[in-house]
């Protein structure tokens, strides 16, 4: 083997023990460095001739220190730390590499300290973002400098520059060998976190056809991240991080199509992502968790790719988990990116519609102002909205904004799609409007064509049309395309059903029904079917979880309890009265309220909340003099480094809105006794509590659903006595 | 880069020490992220041919196994060097044997990144 690759591969192995050991020794990480760079030097003479030693890492660390002995004889410096290792080194009994292993082993214990002291000094905030990566790629991931120069597309000599510019300013600046305590440490550790997920990134954004060092980059700070959580181990963040990286790097391979054209997330081959580094994700979120504390940017950020890890097809995605994680991250991390991702999680979960709303109030954002994801997605939701027009717009916005030729072509293929269904909403319908004047006189419509037809009613979103589209291309399938409509029976239907999907899930089962009783109903109109085609097919009871209702007479003493502070009283109240759903009580504005008709505009959903005379009381006290801003306030002002959305802060105490976990914290805590579990309630229970409690006043499904704000009266099964379709105010 | 590693052999006896100083081992490279998976294997096992569209099924052959360790292996290393020099402390713990690397391809590894291409 090339000596020159084994000692370089020793090297990378080694480097950040042994440049730590001697840093901690010499006090000084430029020195360090250059000792074992002498160290290396002496391999590269010495293994070709005499082979590579038993323990190559010792015998490195060995040489390194004769090294710093001479030199430190030679300047005769009197630093205190050189001193000492003048005195250290001079005192042992120096008999060549025999002793090479007990050097080592009375190191041994301090090694880790030492490894992670040298990743916080250079991440150092002295020195510039690009001097941190430079050097913590060198120093501890042993790479050479023309690696990081191919790595990051510069040239080597900038990286040397950068490499002796940082290791002059940590000198010049004195900053000591050393992990800082207090509340220093944790901005420091999230320096390191950062050049670290760096490095990620970068490896991450590398494309086809670049240097094979780029990509490599994720596997580097993957072990940056390995090594610094074994160093950590009581830091979520950091497990928080390791996780996001092992979940992000188990797609790689299938992140790009064959020509080198990225792949969206939701049309990658899972069956080509990694499994091995999936488990070792969600290992590490598991130790994130464990070591406990708020959930912060990066656990949030691999709890989220974990939704998508254990989704085996995009359809099982658990998009309201995700929009929630989002929720809450937006609250770390209020930075537009992480809003318009939030908007995207929301449009999946509850439509594009939801997302729609989020997305326009970002494009004044002078952030996103060049940013082509923005209109990208803006673009994809017009178009699952059917408005393919405005969507083309968008999508040609984007092109024009991406500097990734690939991801350009994708998008350009979008807009042709969206120009394409533009056209066909128009033909589909002048064919509709013929179809429908011609009226019974087309006795012989087939299958496959109601179907094509049906499909391409413009008041379809993309993915509905592709969820009907499952349904209708298994009827066709079993019945003949060609099979002409007014033939097929219900009975046919049905054992077309039931051989398809008898089996399946309830939800599977009642997607499939739906789909088709829409489709049954619009032919029915048409005269083309025989009404009643999906008459035979019963909806399927889907399990759900049931929350239980809280005593009435444990509500009407809490709201009495005199140690309850006003904030709380109102808001328990107002959930209870308006059964409306937490978040958007706590979005309430000063601004949004009409006390006297005793509402409140949920500006985000369009939807006035209603309550009644116990919040009516209150309300004028938790206002008092303010006239805008949040509602219900957070008990102190936010810290510098937390600061939330404008929107968000009360103009006249500087305060912010009260969090969605602070609210739920409050209530768990106030109904703990209430609980016989002694974990107290959810704010979602005791809006639960008070559909309840409506329901069995009598209350319809749909004066519920009024009420409540929940879009479907299944939820509300269970609430409601006669849980009918037909069910209507008596 | 993953490469598999299987190995035959140990000429050491696998007593407490020796176990301990595995364990060890096995836990340092797993914690650096470098070992994805390992295990041992009971030599022999059953052997499969297909020929001719036909499928055979047989014990072994079993070559001398006597006492032998059969184990793999798979890492995630940074050369085949860094392979190698795993490999390495490994044998340094178990005693004499034999052992085959192989790179485990990837999709990101084309043809023309195999062995004997890059610079050796």
């Amino acid at each position: 083997m090339d000596a020159h690759r084994v000692v370089d591969a020793v090297w990378k192995m080694e480097s950040a023990r042994i440049v730590a050991g001697l840093a901690r020794m010499a006090g000084d990480v430029g020195l360090a460095e250059e000792l074992a760079q002498d160290a290396v030097l002496a391999a590269l003479e010495q293994w070709p001739e005499a082979g590579v030693p038993d323990n190559p890492g010792a015998w490195l660390m060995a040489v390194a220190k004769r090294r710093a002995v001479d030199h430190l004889r030679r300047e005769e410096r009197r630093d205190r730390g050189q001193e000492r290792l003048a005195h250290d080194l001079a005192t042992r009994p120096d008999d060549g590499e025999r002793d090479v292993d007990d050097v080592v082993d009375a190191l041994d214990g301090e090694v880790g300290d030492d490894v992670l002291r040298l990743m916080f000094v250079s991440c150092h905030p002295v020195l510039s973002t690009e001097a941190r990566v430079a050097l913590t790629l060198r120093l501890i991931g042993g790479l050479r400098t023309d690696e990081i120069a191919r790595a990051f597309l510069v040239s080597e000599s900038a990286v040397a520059q950068r490499i002796v510019r940082a290791k002059r300013a940590l000198a010049d600046a004195h900053v000591p060998f050393e992990v800082p305590a207090g509340p220093e440490r944790a901005a420091r550790l999230s320096s390191v976190l950062e050049v670290i997920y760096l490095v990620f990134n970068e490896g991450y954004a590398a494309t086809a056809g670049d240097d094979l060092m780029r990509p490599s980059l994720c596997l580097e700070a993957l072990r940056l991240g390995r090594v610094l959580a074994e160093l950590t181990s009581d830091e979520a963040e950091v497990h928080g991080l390791v996780a996001l990286m092992e979940l992000q790097q188990s797609r790689s391979a299938a992140r790009t199509g064959p020509s080198g054209e990225p792949v969206v997330l939701h049309e990658q081959n899972r069956g080509r992502w990694d499994p091995l580094l999936i488990r070792r994700g969600f290992a590490a979120l598991l130790r994130a968790r464990q070591a406990g504390g708020p959930l912060g940017p990066y656990v949030l950020q691999a709890a989220i790719a974990a939704c998508h890890a254990r989704a085996a097809t995009p359809e099982e995605t658990d998009w309201p988990q995700i929009a929630a994680l989002y929720e809450a991250l937006v609250r770390v991390l209020p930075t537009p990116v992480v809003q318009l991702n939030r908007a995207v999680a929301l449009a999946m979960a509850y439509g594009p519609r939801a997302g729609l709303t989020l997305v326009d109030t970002l494009t004044g954002e002078p952030a996103l102002t060049g940013y082509h994801l923005l209109p990208a997605v803006r673009g994809d939701l017009l178009a699952r909205l059917g408005r393919h027009d405005e969507a083309l717009a968008e999508f040609e916005r984007a092109a024009s904004l991406t500097r990734n030729s690939a991801e350009r072509a994708v998008l350009l293929r979008r807009a042709a799609t969206c120009a394409a269904k533009a056209g066909e909403a128009e033909k589909a319908e002048e064919a509709e409007q013929e179809a429908t004047e011609a009226g019974p006189a087309e006795g012989d419509v087939t299958l496959g064509r109601a179907m094509g037809l049906f499909l391409a009613r413009p008041d379809l979103s993309a993915d509905t049309v592709r969820s009907y589209n499952q349904t209708l291309t298994r009827l066709c399938r079993h019945l003949g395309e060609d099979a002409p409509i007014r033939d097929v029976t219900s009975h046919r239907v049905a054992e077309v059903f039931a051989a398809a999907w008898g089996t399946a899930a309830a939800a599977t089962w009642n997607r499939h029904r739906a789909a088709l009783r829409s489709f049954a109903t619009w032919a029915a109109e048409r005269g083309w079917a025989a009404a009643g085609l999906a008459a035979p097919l019963d909806r399927r009871p889907e399990p759900r979880p049931r929350i239980r209702p809280i005593d009435r007479s444990r509500l009407e003493s809490l709201w009495k309890r005199p140690d309850i502070p006003l904030r709380e009283r109102t808001l328990w109240l107002l959930l209870y009265e308006s059964a409306a759903p937490a978040e958007w009580a706590l979005s309430l504005n000063v601004e949004d309220l009409d006390l006297p008709g005793m509402r409140g505009e949920v500006k985000a959903r369009g939807h006035w909340l209603r309550w009644q005379s116990g919040t009516a009381a209150l309300l004028p006290l938790l206002v008092g003099d303010r006239r805008r801003g949040p509602l219900f306030l957070a008990d102190r002002r936010p810290g510098p480094g937390r600061m939330p959305a404008t929107a968000d802060l009360c103009p006249h105490t500087g305060r912010g809105r009260l969090s969605y976990e602070r609210a739920e914290y409050l209530f768990k805590r106030a109904t703990g006794d209430l609980d016989p579990e002694g974990g107290g309630s959810t704010l979602h229970r005791l809006r639960h509590s008070r559909l309840a409690h409506l329901g069995e006043e009598g209350w319809s499904a749909r004066m519920l659903m009024s009420l409540s704000g929940h879009a479907s009266a299944r939820t509300l099964h269970g609430f409601v006595r006669v849980p009918r379709p037909a069910d209507t105010v008596a | 880069m993953r490469f598999l590693m299987t190995t035959k052999g140990g000429s050491r006896t696998p007593d407490a020490a020796m176990m301990a100083e595995m364990g060890a081992f096995i836990e340092e490279m797993t914690k650096a992220g470098v070992l994805l998976a390992t295990g041992g294997l009971e030599p022999g096992g059953l052997r499969m041919i297909s020929s001719g569209g036909e499928i055979t099924v047989t014990d072994g052959p079993f070559t001398e196994a006597k006492e032998a360790i059969v184990s793999f292996a798979l890492i995630e290393a940074r050369s085949r060097e860094e392979a190698v020099e795993l490999a390495r402390r490994f044998w340094k713990i178990v005693g004499d044997g034999e052992s085959a690397i192989q790179q485990v391809f990837g999709p990101e590894d084309g043809p023309e990144d195999g062995p004997g291409a890059g610079p050796r």
